[in-house]
């Protein structure tokens, strides 16, 4: 479970003042849910993620991941949370196998344990005829396939992919999230962020949309698309409503 | 370790390769050409002065500054960086994978460096160099790794040029000075250990005994080994707590 109660992130900017990228956002995404995080370029998404994943500290509020505070125990949030970032990160030279291996043992996977679940990954994401060729000479989607193995090798319950379809095909991005569909149906708590409305508007249980930091809309897909129409109808109209306020 | 073996298969490119070569090749040819000044073999104790300026001074230097600056900027720059960071450990990994990594390296290669210029007899009794060299060397890739590893994670995109002023400032400068700052820089131990081996101290003029330690040779080096924890646990420390926003990558 993710639970993000009130989180604050401000930055100092170059000229002296304060950035509120972040500014009071709260939301929760439950076990066996997939909830999809809207936004603009600059809206706030990628700091609310990272601040989940561990990687900036809040300024005030409190994140959760299975209930481990990301701020008083960042450790215990990075073992019950994967994390996909827009660019996949995968170092060229190695293979899907060694960048699980080595992934997987950084996570204290060790022996038969590693071997199995390292096997078991390739298998459901489908990299069994490239799992020993260099990352270097895969696809974009064998790539991003990759990069979503090594956030699961520790077997998370929750999942945190900033924009994962990003460099896909719409061939890629429906097989990546379908994927992520099944896995939620395992109990996983799944939160995405995307521009690329019409791809997740069936696949998400809720939806959460974020405007110069603050949360302007969230609900459930039947509650939020059904009223306008459509998801992009809905996301514009969030948007508009923020704009004029 | 499995950080440390990725980071050596990463500088087994060509470049990084023929940068070696030239490492290893580089102190020879500069004592063949004092060599052909002098017109003939060094005496043991120019020699000794000659190698470790190249040896335990350039060679490591240089090839530190190339294999521990980049820890985190390289990271950042190949989009690497948060993933490596949101693993349990993952920071921790990369910091100590890299300095093992940087270590066994630039030992090698400075090692190597070594043996060639022992061996083609450009020094006389070059032979007895060999030893107490090889533990210079050493000693200045595990103090100077974990030296440079603080700039690295501090500035990480100017980690380099960090780096050569710290090498300047707080190695060369500070460490020639007689006062409490010099205890802690590893010039200071490796200068130590030097004139020690080579049996110097008591024919030094008492202006330059103020440039070496009285202690004995293993308190020397325990101090390079402390001085290596210590820098490495800081340098730790600071990256388990460093935040790189979005904008900062690539």
């Amino acid at each position: 479970m993710i639970e993000v109660s009130d989180l604050v992130k401000h930055y100092r900017a170059s000229s002296g003042g304060i950035v509120r990228a972040v500014d009071g956002v709260s939301f929760t995404v439950n076990p066996g849910e997939m909830v999809g995080l809207l936004g603009a370029n600059g809206a706030g998404k990628t700091t609310t993620l990272r601040m989940l994943a561990t990687l900036l500290a809040p300024t005030s509020g409190t994140a959760r991941v299975g209930g481990c505070d990301v701020a008083t125990d960042p450790v215990g949030a990075r073992r019950r949370l994967g994390y996909v970032s827009a660019t996949t990160g995968v170092p060229d030279r190695l293979s899907a196998r060694e960048i699980l291996h080595s992934f997987g043992a950084l996570h204290g996977l060790r022996g038969e344990a590693l071997e199995a679940r390292v096997d078991r990954l390739i298998d459901v994401l489908d990299l069994g005829k490239c799992a020993d060729r260099p990352a270097g000479r895969l696809s974009s989607g064998q790539r991003q396939r990759v990069s979503v193995g090594r956030a699961l090798v520790h077997d998370p319950p929750s999942l945190v992919l900033d924009e994962p379809t990003n460099a896909l095909d719409v061939l890629g991005a429906r097989d990546l999230l379908a994927f992520l569909a099944d896995i939620r149906s395992s109990g996983r708590a799944i939160l995405l962020s995307s521009h690329r409305l019409h791809e997740i508007e069936n696949r998400c249980d809720r939806f959460v949309v974020i405007h110069g930091g603050r949360v302007v809309a969230k609900g459930t897909r039947e509650a939020f698309v059904g009223e306008a129409g459509g998801l992009e109808e809905a996301f514009f109209a969030a948007i508009a409503g923020a704009r004029a306020e | 370790m499995a950080v440390a073996c990725f980071q050596i298969d990463r500088l087994l490119t060509p470049p990084r390769l023929a940068l070696a070569a030239i490492g290893v090749a580089f102190p020879t040819a500069v004592l063949l050409a004092a060599t052909k000044a002098q017109g003939g073999a060094l005496n043991t104790d120019l020699g000794a002065i000659l190698l470790y300026a190249l040896v335990p001074e350039a060679v490591c230097m240089l090839g530190l500054l190339v294999t521990m600056c980049p820890v985190v900027a390289d990271e950042l720059e190949r989009g690497t960086w948060v993933h490596i960071a949101v693993r349990p450990g993952g920071r921790r990994a990369l910091l100590l994978g890299t300095w093992l990594a940087a270590v066994l390296w630039t030992g090698a290669v400075a090692l190597l460096g070594l043996l060639l210029a022992v061996f083609a007899e450009v020094i006389e009794h070059g032979l007895i160099l060999l030893g107490p060299f090889s533990m210079l060397v050493c000693l200045s890739c595990i103090g100077r790794a974990a030296l440079f590893s603080l700039p690295a994670v501090i500035i990480p995109k100017r980690a380099l040029v960090a780096s050569v002023g710290v090498a300047l400032v707080v190695e060369y400068l500070a460490g020639l000075i007689p006062a409490v700052v010099n205890q802690l820089t590893v010039s200071l131990r490796l200068r130590t250990l030097l004139v020690r081996f080579m049996d110097w101290r008591q024919n030094m003029p008492i202006e330059l005994q103020l440039l070496v330690d009285d202690r004995p040779s293993w308190a020397q080096v325990g101090a390079v080994l402390i001085l290596a924890v210590v820098f490495l646990a800081v340098a730790v420390a600071i990256l388990e707590w460093r935040q790189f926003p979005p904008s900062e990558e690539s």
